[in-house]
């Protein structure tokens, strides 16, 4: 018996069906079924410290193990960025081939580049997640500046959000 | 992702396990008040956080809630007779109190002091609005009593159901934790379901389908707003408050009652989902009540064990006709079973190792996070927060704020229960 034999009679109707039927699919016995092979790491995450403070946690992050991540500062706000104990890289090339930007601010500076970073992202399609790292404040500059440019904001963050976040979307 | 040691550790919640811990410094439900209606009615068997215990309410109105098995020989209580203020097994007649005392042993001499050595382990339980609340953790820890503003409001402006939820308990919390879902998943039931329908802010969520998410630190545990877009200069907020281990609200809708739930493990492969409804300013309404009856809105319509009519069994009555009608986003019938559905699927206690999040998964993450460090915590000696009235004392909240205020100033006394204060709402 499949999942198509049956009628097609008006209201709903479901007919499990052995292998197919929901009691048997999630039985932790059929986990075991599932196809076990290594997921891709997430698509060069990019970190970016939006401030001095911020720049202490973001650093302290990229000491640890990633994917693909890579971690930076503000330059030239707006057009250029550090990469951490690297050189100085265009916003335009830090934001290819990305599909996930985190914006790291402990207070409201570098308004102009959280707005060009923002931008760009939006531009390209390009997921924008902001941690406003300001212990026992929840409002703040740093959360006006990235709410209009973060999809998901954290607030207030711990350091070690960062490190959750990146962990957790395998960055 | 989740590493499988961690995962492991908050999704089991059994006696002597360090989430086990954290749960039992918290009333949690137990029972709807109805299981145990008149007083001597017949006892009832609960399994709550991998335990096996048996209800029962006294000759005087009492609640007990004590080891399901006698201590004389294992026998279980539920065969027992419900009588003149106890328990009595049937097998040799030893009976027990609502504190697990026996109180007889006929076996023994009637001067005997015997039944003082015998003793059932027991927890207190108490009646808040229509549900059973119990408190399974260690006496000296004990909270004070729940102050959920859906058990504190008047007779008649609550209604809770339960329905057995059979996967673990966590990623059934989840799930009301994760806004982004609502908009495919339940988008279908907003005009249709008749506790959501007709608010302003249903337009609000039609016209913006891609919110924006804040995830604010609470010292319960978060609020999780989402943002929409209203009129101009505007947005229209969600604000979702999850209180540890395993509360959480929906934010209101127009003067429809506000729901919210609690998933209690049964074991670390079941729970119940407490779902509530309730108004903070008049009587549920008889509509409101049949409809909550009949399964809409947050509730299922159930067999007489609170199991979902709809379930694994029969594939959760799935319609692809409707499903491409665009009736339902899923094919299954209402917003409960939509989320239990695809939960259950997950497996009896999901794999978080091969999980891909993404960004908008950061209040998932963050909730994580948050109990993980209350569970290491506990076992370093520091209390959780969640259990204490002003923790408890929360509402969700809907409303249109300017572009330029932060949410949690905007909701401001918004999210605080108080009585016959009006629920905020759009």
């Amino acid at each position: 018996m499949s999942d198509h034999d049956h009628d097609h009679a008006s209201g709903p109707r479901s007919v499990p069906a052995g292998p197919s039927s929901c009691a048997e699919a999630a039985t932790a016995k059929e986990a075991a079924y599932r196809i076990d092979y290594p997921l891709a790491a997430a698509r060069n995450t990019r970190v970016v410290a939006l401030d001095d403070e911020a720049e202490r946690i973001v650093r302290s992050a990229a000491l640890l193990e990633w994917g693909q991540a890579r971690f930076f500062s503000i330059a030239d706000p707006g057009e250029v960025l550090a990469e951490v104990d690297a050189s100085d890289v265009p916003l335009d090339e830090v934001l290819a081939d990305t599909n996930t930007v985190v914006m790291v601010a402990t207070s409201g500076e570098n308004a102009t580049a959280v707005a060009a970073i923002g931008d760009l992202a939006r531009e390209r399609g390009i997921m924008t997640a902001g941690l406003v790292v300001t212990p026992g404040a929840l409002t703040s500059d740093a959360l006006f500046h990235l709410r209009p440019h973060a999809r998901i904001l954290l607030v207030p963050a711990e350091e070690d959000d960062l490190i959750e976040l990146l962990r957790a979307t395998r960055a | 992702m989740l590493r499988t040691d961690i995962n492991e550790l908050l999704a089991q919640a059994g006696p002597g396990t360090p989430t086990g811990d954290l749960f039992r410094r918290y009333w949690q439900p137990v029972l709807l008040a109805e299981e145990l209606p008149e007083n001597d009615c017949p006892p009832v068997r609960v399994k709550v956080l991998s335990e096996r215990l048996i209800a029962f309410r006294d000759s005087e109105g009492r609640y007990g809630l004590v080891d399901e098995f006698c201590a004389h020989r294992g026998v279980s209580l539920w065969f027992g007779r419900n009588e003149e203020g106890g328990l009595r097994c049937p097998y040799h007649g030893w009976k027990y109190d609502v504190t697990g005392q026996a109180v007889a042993v006929p076996s023994e001499p009637a001067s005997s002091n015997f039944c003082a050595n015998v003793k059932l382990k027991s927890y207190p339980m108490v009646k808040r609005g229509d549900v059973l609340f119990a408190y399974l953790g260690d006496p000296a820890a004990q909270p004070p009593l729940p102050e959920w503003e859906a058990y504190t409001v008047p007779d008649g402006q609550v209604f809770t159901s339960k329905r057995l939820q059979e996967c673990n308990w966590l990623q059934a919390l989840e799930g009301g934790i994760d806004s982004s879902h609502v908009t495919f998943l339940h988008g279908g039931n907003l005009e249709s379901d008749p506790l959501f329908k007709g608010s302003k802010g249903n337009e609000y969520n039609k016209g913006d389908l891609k919110p924006f998410f804040e995830v604010v630190d609470s010292e319960g545990g978060l609020l999780i707003g989402a943002r929409r877009n209203a009129e101009e200069g505007k947005y229209y907020w969600r604000v979702t408050p999850w209180v540890l281990p395993n509360f959480t609200m929906v934010p209101p809708r127009g003067d429809h009652p506000v729901h919210g739930h609690f998933w209690v493990p049964i074991d670390d492969e079941n729970c119940w989902a407490y779902s509530f409804d309730y108004h903070p300013t008049r009587q549920l309404t008889e509509a409101e009540v049949a409809a909550m009856r009949a399964g809409k809105g947050v509730h299922s319509a159930n067999d007489d064990s609170y199991r979902p009519l709809a379930n694994k069994d029969n594939d959760y009555l799935m319609d692809r006709e409707s499903q491409k009608r665009g009736e339902n986003y899923s094919g299954i019938e209402g917003i409960a079973l939509q989320d239990s559905s695809l939960q259950e699927s997950m497996g009896p206690l999901v794999d978080r190792t091969k999980e891909r999040l993404v960004a908008t998964d950061a209040g998932i993450i963050k909730a994580r996070q948050k109990l993980y460090k209350a569970v290491k915590a506990l076992q370093d000696g520091v209390e959780p927060t969640g259990n204490r009235a002003k923790d408890q004392k929360v509402r969700s909240v809907a409303i249109v704020l300017p572009a330029d205020q932060s949410f949690v100033e905007g909701i401001g006394e918004a999210m605080v229960a108080e009585p016959s204060k009006p629920h905020t709402s759009v």
